[in-house]
């Protein structure tokens, strides 16, 4: 498609001229020319006018016969190429499929006129369903089924682990008798027979709680999302909006709960300005909490409060994220956090992950064969062989979407081991990985974000207070270089970063706290000018 | 005329999206690539600048979110795909020649078209015609920076499909236009991959144009065609792109036969008759909303972030997931100029043509700040038209221009009013030509380091063609200014005039070449400690001179202007504030003169003197460190004052272009050792006379009684100097009189003049003054002897003090 994938030469423009005294003497000069040549050549013949010392009588001259001998060369150039193009094709010389096969492939994918015609897609319809019906007056509506939906599979999961718990106890207790009476009638195979029996039993009650679940959430996701799009025709009709005939509300009358008062958290924020010249203004929230109590949704509550924020910007393009640090699984707690509710938007989380682990098993295996074979190539290969096995590495990062959870969009960091030790740079995997994940975020939309500021979720022993405050100055400069690279990208600015410290610690907070302004250019407080008269 | 419907729109705009760049995010240089919006928006500057009769302007190209690029053009009448009549031969002739026009100009420019197609070729009722979005294959470098292929199959040459083609491409695609303007739609109904398989099996024919009417049954109306028309399509239709034409030939050739003539179209008056970019900024300003209309038609889709988001990302930058941008879609949104229209309703016509030596009624917005001025749309009408009309007389209306941008300079034409008022003319581009800017020097790997780090959230200077040139232009001054040397921050002093003059290189640099003497004559020495250090002096005289409490504080806390302020006015501000302040700033200073920085700095000062007075030396570094907002509107107001309040002597430097002036009466310069030491400015017996005369001075005598009693000056107040505790500062013990006076001075704002038999005393007394808070304290240069001995008359003697009580 473009001329520049063939290379350009390099021609020798000649020239002379006759000396002053003998007309018979040339003075002869050559000068190599780039051709295609992309500057202006008025401008060259300057330059060799004052490089060989022309007169400067010649300079028209010169002007004239450079100017046409490059466009002439230009022409050329352009001609020769493309003769020999056409004289491949002429000869058979060319895969003519292959090209004509290339061409139709580009328009087909990517110019409308040549594109397959197909409407817009069942999410996007979906989508922009939820969007107008959330910002509708039947918001309150659709968060309190929403709420109630929770509440349903919260029940259901309630009672499956007092069913699984029971279960538990009698086989405990049953096991214990057995146990007892071991040396007086009891054989080791029948205590082994009773231990399989328990796991058959165990496993049988999960299987089973697990397919109700299952079950649950497939009607509720199915009938929530019908009701949601019949809701939307008869809004569109009317004002007036019916509850679903068979919503979970009618079950469920709303009882007025106290709010629970949340808990007490260690927070602070700070405006900061970046930038040397423009300064862009940025919020820095500090909060010492569990990361996964960030993401969680309270249930207690009527769901109101808590659910009107994600839901009315799930569609939008003010997306709320979070980094959770992960091996190279993702943590169960965020599993069993998204499965408290029904995901009524996307895939459920398992098949998002399992999803994404076969998308990235080619192009990860790829790019791990790749590093090997320069490893072994700059002679430390070998090493780690255990590794190489893993498809995702330090750094890598992978994305799960919500609509469950207090954050719409979770980035999974993978981590490991090294990241205790005290002296990282700002060029370990996981740093790149964190720069990675801003840049996503900036093209994503995503304007609020929540970041370990230690790169750790807990305080282990290793963490000494200057470790701890080493490691945050570390993030948060290398953070603030990320943001600022990331605006120029061309996306959504990135408004609120959040920087979560372990709720364990309440004085590596006051210390974080004052490192913050050594960092950023905090905004000081607005004073209002006072013109004081100087006597 | 312009009624009928075809022409009710009068510009057009187009969207796409830019290529993403996969997987590495750093370049070799270890900084980020550039988008690639980025590099195209630089590269359509160039097009910005096109006119040509047969091609429509570019008007404007936007960067949206998610490297999405607006064009907006020209656009009338309609596209040969919407003209359903048949032409006839003669008005083919016609198109086919305006269209040869404009195509030898823009290959005459280096600019291929590549995207020529029978929906961008515009004809108007008149027959008129101009190529529409000709830049596309240009701004996108080839192509290479958008996803998509470029034109349409029908048209693409067949060394074009095998990723060849130059400019001779363009001359098949013109052939193919006219064959089917001649005989009508070719390959009509088949898709794309046929079209280029049968396009590539026309190199076996040996005359491309009967194979392909022949192949739609259309020979017979082919051979209608005369016989000079189908001369001119065969020799477009060569295979072999050297055999074919050149668009020259072409014009020849068809202007032999072209019997049309276009009727004269009457320049339209009035709105319409206006230029279109200043159509399109009132627009702008009216509240028109380009990527409104783009929304209306489905042009801009916006499906929701959340559903196209990856699913990994690898270390490498390697995206898994997500969905690609949406398609290219070739449909244009229109605009008229109705809302610009109606708002402009009750502008009387003669309105549209001021007259230059008209009493010249003013208007209301005035009085508003700066920033709401280049708001309004009607302000904007009226200034454009007027600074229009001047920059026409330029440069014999170098003076009217002066006057009027001292009020304001509207920013369309802002890069022009500059270069006026610095002065540039002549043949500057021939100039600016004989410059070397090609061959390496030393300075070489500190501009190239500096570059990428100079007003970098600016998308015209942070582009690739945006750092090529601002390359070309330091080095081009670096080496017609052989006594200077490159100082990191000339850098940022020159992207304001590439800012303002990207696609005009020529002019940028001659602005800069103007502005260096005027305002920083020899700052850019090898060894400029002596000018530096003359200017800062200057600027803490300035600051206790207007703001004594504050400099007082500072001095107190030894924040000295080594400090912060070398950045300042080394780089005259460019290097501090971002660019939409710096235009505010400089368009000050390029009226007032070179004096005003000084001024400025004050201001600064001034907007931050609360925090200064509660700050310790540590937190002034930390505060200048990296500025806090400052209110340019404010500051630039105040410095104005300030500099005109202050008599022009008491800010004098020796370092400047201006020539030094030999009158005793004028001259107030010391050397700089002197100058160093001294906290309050002198000034001129000159000055100093004029004070006197309009009664805006306090003379405070600190001679001895005795010497004062002898004869004084008229209207003096003597503070005998012997008697005055330096250590106490308060002006109360000065005593009742001297007290009464001083402060009745400073109230009234005047300027007060410490009169002296010698400098020490006068300084040290100065001094005094200045840390007992009073603005606006001098010396009298050369003290009283020098006045006495050159105005003897403002000497009388002394009235009792009795007469005085």
């Amino acid at each position: 498609m473009t001329a520049e994938t063939i290379g350009n030469t390099t021609k020798i423009f000649k020239y002379s001229f006759p000396t002053c005294t003998n007309e018979d003497i040339l003075f002869k000069l050559e000068v190599p020319v780039e051709i295609p040549y992309d500057g202006s050549t008025r401008e060259l013949v300057q330059r060799v006018i004052n490089m060989f010392h022309i007169p400067v009588y010649l300079e028209e001259e010169l002007n004239e016969k450079l100017a046409h001998y490059i466009s002439e060369e230009t022409k050329d150039f352009h001609n020769k190429r493309d003769e020999k193009l056409l004289n491949q094709l002429k000869n058979g010389e060319l895969n003519v499929e292959g090209i004509v096969k290339n061409w139709e492939k580009l328009f087909k994918e990517n110019v409308v006129e040549f594109a397959e015609q197909k409407g817009t897609s069942d999410e996007e319809v979906f989508a922009a369903a939820y969007h107008k019906l959330v910002h509708s007056p039947a918001l309150d509506t659709i968060l309190q089924v929403e709420n109630s939906y929770a509440k349903t599979v919260m029940t259901m999961l309630k009672s499956r682990d007092e069913d699984i718990q029971k279960l538990t106890k009698r086989q405990t207790e049953e096991m214990e008798e057995k146990m007892r009476l071991l040396n007086a009638g009891t054989t080791e195979e029948e205590i082994n027979a009773l231990a399989a029996k328990h796991f058959e039993e165990q496993s049988l009650a999960a299987g089973r709680w697990d397919s109700q679940l299952d079950a649950l959430k497939h009607t509720q996701r199915a009938t929530h999302r019908a009701w949601l799009m019949t809701t939307l025709e008869q809004y569109q009709g009317e004002t007036e909006l019916s509850t679903p005939s068979n919503s979970p509300l009618a079950t469920f009358p709303v009882e007025p709960t106290l709010l629970a008062a949340p808990k007490p958290r260690l927070e602070e924020s700070f405006t900061i300005h970046l930038g040397s010249q423009l300064k862009q203004t940025h919020n820095i929230r500090l909060v010492a909490a569990d990361m996964l109590d960030l993401c969680a949704v309270n249930h207690d509550d009527n769901g109101a409060a808590a659910r009107l924020q994600p839901a009315l910007a799930l569609y939008s393009g003010e997306l709320a994220g979070a980094v959770l640090l992960a091996d190279s699984a993702p943590r169960s707690p965020l599993l069993r956090l998204a499965a408290g509710s029904t995901e009524h938007h996307f895939d459920d989380i398992n098949t998002q992950l399992r999803r994404i682990v076969d998308a990235l098993r080619d192009p990860a295996e790829r790019r791990n064969l790749e590093r090997a074979q320069q490893e072994a190539g700059s002679g430390n290969g070998g090493s780690n062989n255990s590794r190489s096995r893993r498809a995702l590495r330090t750094g890598d990062v992978y994305i799960t979407t919500h609509s469950n959870l207090d954050v719409h969009v979770v980035f999974h960091l993978v981590v490991d081991d090294s990241l205790k030790s005290g002296d990282i740079t700002s060029r370990h995997p996981a740093i790149l990985g964190l720069r990675n994940i801003l840049k996503a975020a900036c093209c994503n939309d995503v304007t609020s974000i929540s970041i370990p500021l230690l790169l750790r979720h807990e305080i282990t022993e290793e963490m000494t207070a200057a470790w701890c405050v080493r490691r945050g100055e570390l993030v948060l400069k290398c953070v603030k270089g990320f943001v600022l690279e990331a605006a120029g990208g061309g996306g959504a600015e990135l408004r609120t970063l959040h920087a979560v410290l372990p709720a364990s610690a309440p004085a590596l907070f006051t210390a974080v706290q004052s490192l913050i302004p050594t960092v950023f250019r905090v905004a000081g407080p607005l004073r209002a000018h006072k013109r004081s008269d100087p006597l | 005329m312009r009624d009928d419907n075809g022409d009710k729109y009068v510009f057009a705009a187009c969207t796409y999206f830019a290529k993403n760049h996969p997987g590495e995010t750093c370049g070799s240089n270890g900084l980020p690539l550039t988008p690639s919006s980025i590099s195209i928006l630089g590269r359509a500057q160039r097009l910005l600048n096109i006119e040509h009769p047969n091609l429509c302007t570019y008007l404007d190209v936007i960067r949206g979110k998610h490297e999405r690029i607006i064009v907006v053009t020209e656009v009338f009448g309609k596209s040969l795909e919407e003209w359903n009549t048949k032409f006839t031969f003669d008005e083919i002739t016609n198109i086919g020649l305006q269209i040869a026009k404009g195509m030898v100009f823009l290959h005459k420019q280096d600019i291929i078209h590549r995207t020529l197609a029978d929906d961008n070729i515009l004809v108007d009722s008149c027959g008129r015609v101009k190529l529409f979005n000709y830049g596309m294959y240009y701004m996108t470098g080839g192509g290479s920076d958008v996803p998509f292929p470029l034109g349409l199959p029908r048209y693409l040459s067949p060394e074009t499909i095998l990723n060849g083609g130059g400019p001779a491409a363009d001359v098949w695609t013109f052939g193919i236009i006219l064959l089917e303007l001649c005989i009508g739609k070719l390959w009509h109904n088949l898709k794309s991959g046929p079209i280029l398989r049968r396009i590539l099996t026309l190199v076996h024919a040996a005359n491309p144009a009967e194979r392909i009417a022949r192949e739609h049954d259309c020979f017979e109306a082919y051979k209608l065609v005369p016989d000079y028309l189908r001369n001119v399509i065969e020799k477009c239709l060569k295979i072999y792109p050297s055999e074919r034409a050149t668009f020259e030939d072409l014009v020849a050739e068809l202007s032999q036969n072209n019997v049309k003539q276009l009727d004269d179209v009457k320049k339209p008056r009035g709105l319409l008759g206006c230029k279109l970019q200043y159509l399109y900024y009132w627009w702008q300003l009216t509240g028109g909303d380009i990527q409104a209309e783009l929304k209306k038609n489905g042009l801009i889709k916006n499906s929701p972030p959340i559903l196209s988001m990856p699913i990994a990302i690898l270390l490498d930058g390697c995206t898994i997931g997500g969905k690609s941008g949406a398609l290219f879609d070739r449909r244009i949104a229109k605009y008229s100029l109705d809302l610009l229209k109606a708002r402009l309703s009750h502008i009387p016509p003669q309105d549209f043509y001021p007259l230059m030596h008209e009493r010249r009624k003013d208007y209301d917005a005035v009085a508003l700040p700066k920033i709401i001025r280049e708001r309004d749309t009607e302000y904007q009408f009226y200034r454009l038209l007027w600074f229009q009309r001047l920059l026409h007389g330029y440069p014999y209306t170098t003076q009217y221009i002066r006057a009027e941008a001292e009020v304001d300079i509207p920013p369309l034409v802002r890069g022009d009013v500059w270069a006026a008022l610095l002065g540039v003319k002549g043949d500057i581009e021939e100039q600016y030509e004989r410059i070397d800017k090609e061959t390496p020097t030393p300075t070489d790997r500190q501009i190239d380091v500096d570059i990428p780090r100079c007003h970098q959230y600016c998308w015209l200077l942070c582009g690739p063609s945006g750092h090529r040139t601002l390359k070309r232009l330091l080095k081009a001054w670096l080496l017609t200014n052989p006594q200077y040397v490159y100082w990191q921050g000339l850098d940022s002093l020159t992207a304001p005039f590439l800012y303002l003059n990207f696609c005009n290189e020529a002019r940028a640099f001659a602005c800069l070449s103007a502005f260096v003497p005027k305002f920083l004559h020899k700052f850019f020495l090898k060894d400029n400690s002596a000018v530096i250090k003359e200017y800062l002096a200057k600027f803490w005289q300035m600051a206790a001179f207007h703001e004594p409490e504050l400099a007082t504080h500072l001095h107190d806390i030894n924040f000295v202007p080594e400090l912060f302020a070398i950045p300042w006015f080394l780089t005259m501000f460019s290097h501090v504030f971002p660019l939409h302040k710096i235009v505010h700033l400089w368009d000050a200073l390029l009226v007032e003169g070179p004096s005003l920085p000084l001024f400025m700095g004050v201001g600064i000062l001034r907007q931050l003197r609360d925090t200064l007075l509660d700050s310790g030396f540590n937190e002034c570094i930390l505060l200048f460190s990296d500025l806090p907002e400052i209110d340019i509107g404010e500051c630039v107001k105040e410095s104005i004052e300030m500099c005109r309040s202050s008599p022009r002597s008491i800010s004098f430097r020796r370092f400047t272009n201006e020539p030094a002036t030999k009158d005793p009466m004028d001259v107030v310069e010391i050397p700089l050792e002197v100058l160093l030491t001294e906290i309050s400015p002198r000034i001129s017996l000159s000055d100093f006379f004029s004070l006197i005369c309009q009664d805006k001075c306090c003379v405070v005598d600190i001679r001895s009684n005795l010497q004062y009693e002898k004869s004084c000056i008229e209207g003096s107040v003597n503070v005998p100097y012997s008697g005055v505790h330096l250590g106490q500062h308060d002006l109360k013990s000065l005593g009742v009189q001297p007290h009464k006076v001083i402060t009745d001075a400073v109230k009234q704002k005047k300027i007060i003049v410490i009169a002296s038999a010698e400098d020490e005393t006068a300084q040290l007394f100065s001094d005094y003054l200045v840390k007992c808070s009073v603005p606006r304290v001098c010396i009298l240069h050369g003290g009283i002897s020098a006045l006495h001995s050159h105005v003897p008359s403002l000497f009388i003697l002394p009235l009792k003090k009795i007469g005085t009580k």
